[in-house]
């Protein structure tokens, strides 16, 4: 047990208890603290089943305990059933889940096992790596939705994924991969063995007929090699000759093929040279290159789910007769649904009747939400706060807004960099020399000494393999991506960190970005003499705690007074209770005045604040100011960027008020406000043609546009899930401080490229004249050629442990609630 | 020098044999999840689960 842990913090989730909290659970005789109900339920269920261990292995990740109102019974449905599952042999099921809150091994292991003590379920296997999980159960012993509740119950959010996802292609792409790479590997490990033989009994002499039969198992185990491993090598290089641009993969293919038939025509002669040796060792280090590369790409895609996750688990649908619980896929343009407070608002529509909160943070990543009235439109993801809507369809599925912005997020994601096809064209060149350059070589030696003209040829084509050149640049990726994925920051295209290196502008979004886009208390500002500003505090933390508004967050950790009635909420406005027969209203200035019988004297909005005021029938009583805090490793941060070179700015939509204050805590930085997005893109444009390399922190789609068009985009995890699907980089813990560490690391990395490249370069300049000279042997050629490789990798391998001891920023010391 | 006439086709056993195993462990995805493995045998204990009180049950 983590020690100091049970003390202050939830003994389930690990959030911060306070100190209204009665809830507790017994494990091993000690009562352990949790903080909510739903947690004290998660962690009983969890030790009830004798899985307390869980509590001993686990990471804390510090994310709250999956929380919010979910309904299952909707993937009962045949509809449904048919659409996430397929059937298998004797009338089982079989569907893939995403689980939301998986973190670690520990998470896994409590899945698996809790799972697989229900009735129903046939197998169930969780990878913690990608955070999916494959389950197979009988409909006809256990609802779907039972099992999916019981994972719900652990602390998790189950999403079943519609079948035909990609998950099953990549998984079965790296497994081929694997196969591949095994069998080059087992391969090159004989027939080396047999080179070696081969080669000493030409130096020492050898019995003819043992010669001849290390050849032909040199050709049985080659075999194979050629035949399965190299076989992409093949298939690509024919694609790029029909499409007439010879890519990378045409030489190789031509040296491996020639080589390896070269060497079986020499065995089955009994004469010859033969060159298994380096067509097996040229094909395992080549496969090795693309392994790593394709590991790297797998990556990327990791979270690639993301906007599925935004539409609700199910939805109620209004008929003629009686309403029903049915998945969004199933519904259609002209349905009318009703969304309850807390739900998702499953499909693009406009609102029939009531009004409510909207927070639409996932799509916009503004945190403040907006009220919605009946004739309003919706989109689909909008979260639903406070009250009840009914809604028409109007698209769904394809034709949503939320498709439209993943269709958008993958174009940007698909289309590659100008660097790139110019590298395309350039190879085709540089193969298209590689080919004139050895016809020429084996013209040259036909007609000066035919018997070695075939080996200067394979020597030529193999030492001119671009391996250690296309090696150089994947190999430093990897190593990267590695050590940043270490410092909690995900790279999910490898070249931004090339540009990332060379930026010396950095913008910041405000809300949710510099700041947690979690309003705090700051100070209270009493108006009437009858109560203390502590009572004051009680009432409104009494009031605020039925409200779902994000301001509402700033009173949750006060305590609250008992015995709150008549609760209505005003949707923008604020909400009215009743608190031992007097009438309370708390929210908006104006409103709270119209409930009043005489105007109270305020203030003017302080311009670095947002005030929330109380009142009573009499007026107003307090004003308590708020404020959106700083990241506590914000200013650090910023000032340790301005040391590396690149000069801090903040773009914000918010008002200029707190946007000034903000600046002025951040060290005077510059800052524009009441930017719209087209005004932040118009900025982010403008500095770019000033020559500025532009790096874009922020958090939101309505930044989608914009953090496309910096030259590199870095998204907050902790923000929203969409803008984790069209950034760069994505920074998966709370703080900012993992950025200096990008900076730095892709510094390094460029320079690793470039040591690579360079020795590269210099190996074929001067490897080619010495291979067309006829001076190495082909087997020569595959051995420089690996160890140039080798030598590249281990280069791109310093990028892992140098500065690995690098701390974090310090937090800088927090102020106390002011209380006046 | 007669032995390698023997030893090397039992080499060759060996590695055909290795090959299979080596495709079987990837077709059983033991090369998938390189992780939680590692963790799980710690947490895994032969211990009976007590009997499940009857509230928990639902949900």
């Amino acid at each position: 047990m983590e020690p100091g842990l049970s003390a202050s913090r939830c003994f389930h989730c690990g959030s911060p208890l306070t100190a209204a909290a009665a809830f507790a659970v017994r494990l091993d005789g000690t009562d352990h603290p949790v903080c909510c109900a739903g947690c004290e339920a998660a962690a009983r269920l969890i030790l009830s089943q004798g899985l307390g261990r869980f509590y001993e292995f686990r990471e804390l990740s510090g994310e709250p305990v999956a929380g919010g109102t979910h309904n299952w019974a909707a993937f009962d449905r045949e509809a449904a059933l048919r659409r996430y599952t397929h059937e298998c042999a004797g009338g089982e099921r079989e569907l893939s889940l995403q689980i939301e809150g998986l973190h670690c091994a520990a998470c896994a292991w409590l899945i698996e096992t809790s799972l697989a003590r229900e009735a129903g379920v046939r197998q169930i296997q969780v990878n913690a790596s990608t955070a999916r999980a494959e389950l197979r159960f009988d409909p006809r012993a256990s609802a779907l939705s039972r099992l999916l509740a019981r994972i719900h119950a652990l602390g998790f959010v189950p999403r079943p994924l519609s079948f035909a996802g990609g998950a099953a292609e990549g998984t079965a792409e790296r497994r081929t991969a694997l196969k591949r790479l095994g069998v080059a590997g087992l391969g090159m490990m004989q027939v080396t063995t047999y080179a070696v033989s081969l080669y000493a009994g030409l130096m020492q002499g050898i019995a003819p007929d043992l010669e001849q039969f290390l050849r032909f198992v040199s050709l049985l185990v080659a075999t194979p090699v050629v035949l399965y491993s190299a076989q992409p090598f093949f298939i690509s290089a024919w694609r790029s000759l029909r499409a007439r641009r010879p890519g990378m993969d045409v030489p190789v293919a031509l040296s491996i093929g020639a080589a390896y038939l070269w060497s079986v025509v020499s065995t089955l002669r009994g004469r010859g040279a033969v060159y298994f040796d380096s067509v097996v060792m040229f094909t395992f280090f080549l496969l090795l290159g693309r392994y790593l590369e394709m590991s790297l790409r797998h990556r990327a895609g990791w979270q690639h789910d993301a906007l599925a996750r935004l539409l609700p688990d199910s939805t109620l649908r209004l008929g003629g007769a009686a309403a029903e619980r049915v998945t969004p896929d199933e519904l259609r343009a002209g349905d009318r649904v009703r969304v309850l407070p807390g739900e998702r608002v499953p499909a693009d529509g406009r609102i029939e009747c009531g009004s409510t909160d909207a927070d639409e943070s996932l799509l916009t990543g503004e945190s403040a939400p907006r009220v919605r009235r009946t004739g309003d439109e919706l989109t689909a993801g909008t979260l639903n706060l406070t009250g009840v809507i009914e809604m028409k369809v109007t698209r769904t599925g394809q034709d949503s807004t939320l498709a439209a912005v993943s269709r958008l997020l993958e174009r940007a994601r698909g289309s590659r960099p100008a660097v790139a096809d110019l590298a395309d064209r350039v190879a085709a060149y540089f193969v298209t020399c590689v080919l004139l350059l050895a016809a020429g070589v084996g013209l040259y030696w036909l007609h000066a000494d035919p018997t070695r003209a075939f080996g200067t040829v394979l020597a030529v084509l193999v030492v001119t393999c671009p391996c250690a050149l296309s090696l150089a640049t994947p190999a430093a990726l990897a190593a990267a991506t590695t050590r940043l994925a270490r410092a909690g920051v995900l790279v999910t295209r490898g070249r931004a960190l090339e540009r990332l290196s060379r930026a010396d502008r950095i913008l910041f979004d405000k809300t949710g970005t510099l700041t947690r886009g979690e309003p705090r208390l700051e100070g209270v500002l009493m108006l009437e003499p009858r109560l203390t500003a502590q009572q004051c505090l009680s009432l409104a933390a009494a009031l605020e705690s039925h409200s779902g508004h994000p301001l509402a967050r700033a009173f949750k950790h006060l305590t609250p007074l008992a015995g709150v009635s008549g609760i209505e909420c005003f949707a923008g406005r604020g909400l009215e209770g009743v608190i031992e027969g007097t009438r309370y209203r708390i929210g908006r200035r104006e409103f709270v005045l119209e409930g009043c019988a005489r105007g109270a004297a305020g203030t003017a909005d302080d311009p670095g604040h947002t005030s929330v005021v109380l009142g009573d029938t009499a007026g107003i009583l307090a004003e308590f100011h708020l404020t959106d805090v700083l990241r506590s490793d914000a200013r650090d941060t910023i000032q340790r960027l301005a040391a590396l070179g690149l000069s801090a700015a903040i773009a914000s939509g918010d008002r200029s008020g707190p946007v000034a204050a903000a600046a002025r805590q951040l060290g005077n930085v510059a800052a524009s406000a009441n930017l719209t997005a087209d005004g932040k893109l118009a900025l982010v444009r403008a500095l770019r043609s000033e020559g500025h390399r532009l790096v874009m922190v922020g958090d939101g789609v309505n930044d989608a546009p914009v953090l496309a068009a910096a030259d590199v985009s870095v998204a907050i995890a902790a923000g929203t899930e969409l803008a984790k699907v069209n950034a760069d980089l994505i920074l998966l813990g709370e703080g900012l401080a993992p950025l200096v560490c990008a900076v730095e690391t892709s510094r390094r990395l460029l320079r690793i490229i470039r040591e690579n490249l360079a020795w590269a370069v210099l190996y074929n300049l001067t490897a080619v004249p010495l291979a067309a000279s006829g001076l190495i042997e082909p087997w020569m050629a595959a051995l420089g050629m690996s160890g140039s490789s080798l030598l590249v990798v281990l280069n791109a391998m310093r990028l892992l442990d140098r500065g690995a001891g690098r701390s974090a920023a310090q937090p800088s010391p927090r102020p106390e609630v002011a209380h006046a | 020098m007669k032995v390698i006439y023997l030893l090397i086709p039992l080499g060759l056993g060996l590695l055909a044999l290795s090959v299979w195993a080596y495709f079987w462990a990837v077709r059983s995805g033991q090369f998938d999840d390189l992780d939680s493995p590692g963790v799980q045998i710690l947490l895994d204990d032969d211990r009976a689960p007590p009997p499940a009180p009857p509230d928990s049950r639902d949900a």
